[in-house]
């Protein structure tokens, strides 16, 4: 082959493989910007069951109108914006064709059209679905089998018969549905803070149990509740109640927060070896018991001093698994009487906020030197590694170590980790444009999937403790502004998906759900530490806040 | 430059093999072209480097096989940008940088290394029939 001759097959390829490119990206584009033009779907949703639904081309409060006059029915309507071809009769193109939460699927078929709008999908809970190919892990927009099966139900057809010969759309609306709220960074303020902490502390308070244990996980689309527990985010959500309940001088969530802890104190304490330690087992871990031990000195300062006793204890079992390094050993084995010296992500980070929170209760000096030893070593990257100003884990323990230490034991180069983590979290938050509006602030875990609520809030848990250290130690003030307006806007999107009420009529028991916080846009369950994270953030923000 | 083309293909074939069999778990529609892409270009390196005979019909199969099935994964990833940009819109430069040096690691080997090996092949006197 001759230059010219492979020069002039590169140019042939280029040119198709341009084509190509732009006639697929062009055939399956949605335009959201549109105003909304086609046609109204209006649906009558009773105790988060759609129970009528009715496709007109205009007036759409005229239709439906003794249904949703029904006693607790309400009626969405969505109007259509743009529309596209789903490509080929196939499974994965349709599955990787759909943008979860935010596309509807419709399909004609024999002259019938079905429609499952995104509050459909939202309901169905078909949102994404993880699929292993090959050596890929694939996230496709919905689950393909849930949404095939829902309209074939509606057409009186088979989920095979329709991916066949029906003709698959994607569609973009406008909802008249006051969820997610439109909120900014503007929006923002002390009050609001204020109420979004005391509405997330009091869906804890009104989801606990008579022994102090939660309920663990609440499915908001189904209002069912999950079988299981875990030991540390019950600990974390005592610490969140009590906080809450002195910050807020609210008597109602600190008792909360004190049958929490006594569920821990009196339930789920073992003896580790000399030490008491939280857990439940043959062998438990340090982030139990640290998060116990934050709570407790929460307790201790709302005036319980049954919890000292208690706390001091798990103090003396935190310092025992420290290495001489500053590290911890995260597991004991009690059937071993033993500690293990196994990792895990958090544990230390939350040993060393523990054990600074404690000194200020015991007094000890061993608590201090502990907390600081730990901190110490959790912000120590190798200078030979580069790549250590790059990878950046989720761990958002240390930067509230360093803050509440930062008057005793002041550590500058953990406020420089601290910083440079803040600064590497900006880069993953969302913007919009060209971002969607209600993914603002946000913190992004891939391109193709809504972002969700608790990696945002723990990051921003640390956030608002880095702000803190940044100003008493005179960082420069475009810094402070940078990590302030970083802040507000990751808790606009906090607040935009808070259940205010939410989507009440996707709910069937939406007073259970009232101020928690959702996984994401798409996964609307409520785990007890989505709200402690995002409800703890925004109290150490209200705190800073100038009354 | 027969030693040059040797080397570099035995290298290719070697960066192939690792990502062959090192990177879990198995697909075979990844497997079978990368197999025969490496198989190739391996065959091709011993040929070259040993000056036997057959060397540069060998280096001509590799270089056309390693130039077509490299056109196919390449103009497979850029649709796939352009099918993804179509459904989610403008998501942002970080994907598109990421989707595009996926492209540009891939471009010296499985294009402009072929590409040369075909443009120095003409430039050869053919091979002497046994």
């Amino acid at each position: 082959m001759t230059a010219r001759q492979l020069l002039r097959l590169l140019a042939v390829w280029l040119g198709v493989l341009f084509v190509c490119v732009v006639a697929i990206s062009y055939s399956v584009r949605v335009d959201r910007a549109l105003p909304p033009s086609g046609l109204y779907l209006v649906s009558v949703w009773e105790r988060g069951t759609r129970t009528a639904r009715s496709v007109v081309a205009s007036a759409p409060k005229e239709v439906l109108v003794d249904q949703s006059a029904r006693r607790g029915a309400q009626r969405i309507i969505e109007q259509l914006v743009d529309s596209a071809p789903i490509m080929g009769g196939s499974w994965l193109l349709l599955g990787l064709s759909v943008v979860p939460a935010r596309d509807g699927v419709s399909v004609s078929y024999r002259g019938r059209t079905a429609y499952a709008t995104p509050e459909d999908l939202r309901k169905l809970e078909a949102y994404e679905f993880s699929f292993v190919l090959g050596p890929l892990n694939l996230v496709l927009g919905i689950d393909v089998n849930k949404v095939l099966g829902a309209l074939a139900q509606e057409l009186g057809s088979e989920p095979r018969e329709l991916l066949q010969h029906g003709s698959f759309r994607r569609f973009a609306v406008a909802s008249d549905a006051d969820y997610p709220r439109k909120i900014g960074e503007a929006d923002v303020t002390r009050d609001s803070i204020e109420d979004s902490v005391r509405s997330a502390a009091r869906y804890l308070a009104r989801n606990q149990r008579r022994d102090g244990s939660f309920r663990y996980e609440l499915n908001a689309v189904t209002g069912a509740d999950s079988p299981d527990y875990n030991f540390p985010r019950h600990s974390g959500a005592t610490y969140f109640l009590a906080r809450a309940g002195n910050q807020l001088h609210d008597p109602q969530l600190a008792r909360a927060g004190q049958r929490a802890g006594s569920f821990l104190k009196d339930r789920v304490t073992l003896r580790c070896g000399e030490h008491a330690c939280i857990g439940e087992g043959d062998q438990v871990d340090i982030g139990s018991s640290a998060l116990a031990l934050l709570a407790y000195v929460e307790l201790l300062a709302g005036g319980n001093e049954e919890f000292r006793a208690p706390a001091l204890e798990l103090a003396a079992f935190l310092r025992s698994q420290q290495r001489p390094d500053g590290e911890f050993k995260h597991f004991y084995s009690i059937a071993e009487r033993r500690a293990l010296d196994i990792q895990v992500e958090y544990y230390a980070g939350e040993a060393a906020f523990a054990l600074s929170r404690v000194h200020r209760v015991s007094g000890d000096a061993k608590d201090l030197r502990a907390a600081s030893h730990a901190l110490s070593f959790l912000v120590t990257r190798s200078r030979w590694f580069l790549g250590s100003h790059y990878f950046w884990g989720a761990e958002h323990w240390t930067c509230q170590a360093l803050a509440d230490l930062w008057q005793r034991a002041p550590d500058r180069s953990a406020l420089e980790f601290c910083l440079d983590w803040q600064a590497v979290n900006r880069n993953l938050q969302f913007q919009s444009p060209p971002a969607p509006a209600e993914y603002d602030g946000g913190i992004t875990r891939g391109p193709f999937v809504p972002p969700r609520l608790t990696p945002t809030a723990a990051r921003l848990e640390a956030a608002v403790a880095t702000l803190e250290v940044a100003r008493a130690a005179g960082v420069s003030p475009s810094e402070l502004e940078l990590i302030d307006h970083q802040i507000k806007r990751s808790f606009a999107f906090l607040m935009r998906y808070q259940f205010s009420p939410g989507p009440t009529h996707l709910m069937p028991k939406p007073r259970l759900l009232e101020g928690g916080f959702p996984g994401s846009a798409l996964d609307l369950h409520v785990r007890i530490d989505y709200p402690q994270h995002a409800g703890g953030a925004l109290l150490r923000y209200w705190e800073l806040q100038p009354k | 430059m027969r030693v040059t083309f040797g080397v570099l293909n035995v290298l290719a074939a070697l960066v192939l093999l690792v990502g062959l069999f090192v990177v879990q778990p198995r697909f075979w529609a990844l497997d079978a072209p990368l197999s025969v892409i490496a198989l190739v270009e391996l065959i091709s390196a011993v040929g070259l480097l040993a000056k036997l005979p057959w060397a540069l019909r060998a280096l001509t199969v590799s270089a056309w096989v390693t130039f077509v099935l490299g056109l196919l994964v390449v103009s497979l990833i850029i649709i796939t940008m352009g099918f993804l940009r179509g459904i989610h819109g403008d998501f942002g430069t970080a994907a598109l940088a990421v989707s595009g040096l996926i492209v540009a690691l891939l471009v010296p080997y499985t294009v402009v290394l072929p590409g040369l090996q075909l443009l120095w092949l003409k430039r050869q006197p053919a091979e002497p029939r046994p």
